[in-house]
């Protein structure tokens, strides 16, 4: 244990680095994109329902893993293929980013309409019979409410995405897990090498959770 | 409370409302006049609350006229936005918003639609609740206040707009008893300084001693109308007497 410590700590930190990175791009886009297909689906447009519904019905029926090898490996095939060309690549971060931010926005967007929807309708009525316009109303009164209630599931998704990082280890990114399949390859050492991994995961994860804790406290300060 | 005859506020003609296949209203043709106090009454389901719905577009309507102000709202082309603003509602369940304290209830709109300054706005806050009596709570949270309290601070919110019609979706019937008068007493006191108001509600003595006119809805249609002496101590229509021979 101790030599796994003293030789490949150092490797594993910052293989942790690498992790807590991947699932700050991922988070970063995903967000953005849950907000985008969580408010189609609010919206009062056939279209725009049907659009984000299709997404995430998508998303959440492909495996995490073969979205990764789609992106990685099958769009700069066909984009060769398309172009006539060789060069196009994808870096195993951008491919890890695109694929956690994909996965990870479709359930923020389905945590984000539900948290809108479960706003009472009264609300939006109040707002817009003093005059506001929609997305103003939206902004000022719906989305305020909405988020209190979306932040522990929106945590929890942060948390899952946080661990599927170690999925992206077949595509070649040199995250925790990735890393530690190479040190127990070097030394043998495959006990003492998962269970650091896993106190390593467990320290950061509960980290984010207390964290979690706390803000969800703030934001209900000042509430019945 | 003068009613203003040359002056028509409000005119509908041949309003009709569906949703999807029920018919809920099926031709209603009226006028309000300034300074007007209507009370509709009905039973549950006349479609009351759809018809004071419809005059600020929180519903579409499916056929007829609605002209406010010798604007159709009904067009695509009205901005309704600007519309809504001269038009004050207040609702059975309050809706105030939980996350922000009374006076910024109040204030939210006018200062985020650029009608007044955010000092502008909360000096005529402070007015507004100081008119329904409520000065003291400016810096709470609605959750922490009665219903009573609550609806009054609704009727705050929806006049710092400066309306000049106000519509009252049934507003005390979610309130305990003990708290009908307060409320009723606020509106009484706007309805003396001249506010058009059309009240939805089953308040029967509010309607006796502040309408100037009683409307009665059923199945769709107004049934009757008249003044509160008409209405109540000689209605004509079997339904209008077989409605108040059960709320009287």
């Amino acid at each position: 244990m101790a030599k796994i410590i003293t030789g490949y700590g150092p490797l594993l930190l910052r293989a942790m680095g690498q992790t807590l990175l991947l699932a700050l791009w991922g988070l970063f886009f995903a967000c953005i994109i849950g907000m985008c297909f969580g408010l189609l689906g609010v919206v009062k447009n056939r279209l725009c329902n049907i659009i984000e519904s299709v997404f995430v019905d998508v998303i959440r029926g492909v495996p995490l893993i073969v979205l990764a090898y789609f992106i990685y490996f099958g769009i700069p095939f066909a984009v060769n293929n398309l172009l006539g060309a060789s060069g196009f690549t994808l870096t195993a971060l951008q491919a890890g980013t695109a694929c956690l931010a994909l996965n990870c926005g479709a359930y923020m967007a389905e945590i984000i309409r539900a948290g809108i929807q479960s706003v009472d309708a009264g609300q939006m009525e109040a707002a817009r019979s003093l005059g506001l316009p929609y997305w103003r109303a939206m902004v000022r009164v719906v989305l305020p409410q909405a988020i209190r209630t979306m932040i522990p599931t929106i945590i929890n998704q942060f948390i899952i995405t946080l661990k599927d990082t170690s999925i992206l280890s077949v595509i070649g990114f040199p995250e925790l897990v990735n890393t530690a399949k190479n040190v127990v390859a070097i030394t043998f050492m495959s006990f003492q090498t998962w269970l650091i991994v896993g106190v390593m995961y467990l320290i950061v994860i509960t980290l984010l959770s207390f964290a979690a804790k706390r803000l969800e406290r703030r934001l209900n300060r000042g509430r019945q | 409370m003068d009613v203003n005859k040359n002056n028509v506020k409000i005119h509908v003609s041949h309003l009709k409302k569906s949703f999807g296949s029920l018919e809920v209203l099926k031709d209603i043709s009226n006028d309000f006049y300034e300074g007007e106090v209507v009370v509709i009454l009905g039973p549950s389901g006349s479609g009351k609350s759809t018809f004071l719905r419809c005059l600020n577009r929180l519903e579409d309507i499916t056929g007829g006229e609605v002209v406010v102000d010798g604007i159709d709202i009904t067009s695509k082309k009205t901005n309704i936005n600007k519309y809504r603003e001269n038009i004050g509602m207040v609702f059975q369940h309050f809706n105030l918003f939980p996350h922000m304290d009374v006076l910024r209830n109040i204030t939210l709109a006018p200062v985020d639609l650029k009608k007044m300054t955010k000092e502008e706005a909360e000096k005529r806050g402070m007015e507004l609740l100081k008119r329904v009596g409520l000065e003291e709570k400016a810096k709470v949270y609605p959750p922490q206040l009665s219903g009573g309290q609550k609806q009054r601070v609704a009727i705050a919110r929806a006049l710092a707009m400066n309306p000049d019609i106000m519509l009252f979706d049934e507003p005390t019937s979610a309130l305990d008893p003990e708290m009908v008068g307060e409320v009723l007493q606020v509106m009484k006191e706007l309805a003396a300084s001249g506010m058009t108001m059309l009240v939805v509600t089953h308040e029967i003595g509010f309607a006796r001693e502040v309408a100037s006119r009683v409307i009665f809805m059923d199945g769709g249609y107004i049934v009757e109308e008249g003044t509160p002496d008409e209405v109540f101590n000689h209605p004509k229509e079997a339904r209008t007497i077989d409605f108040l021979n059960k709320v009287l």
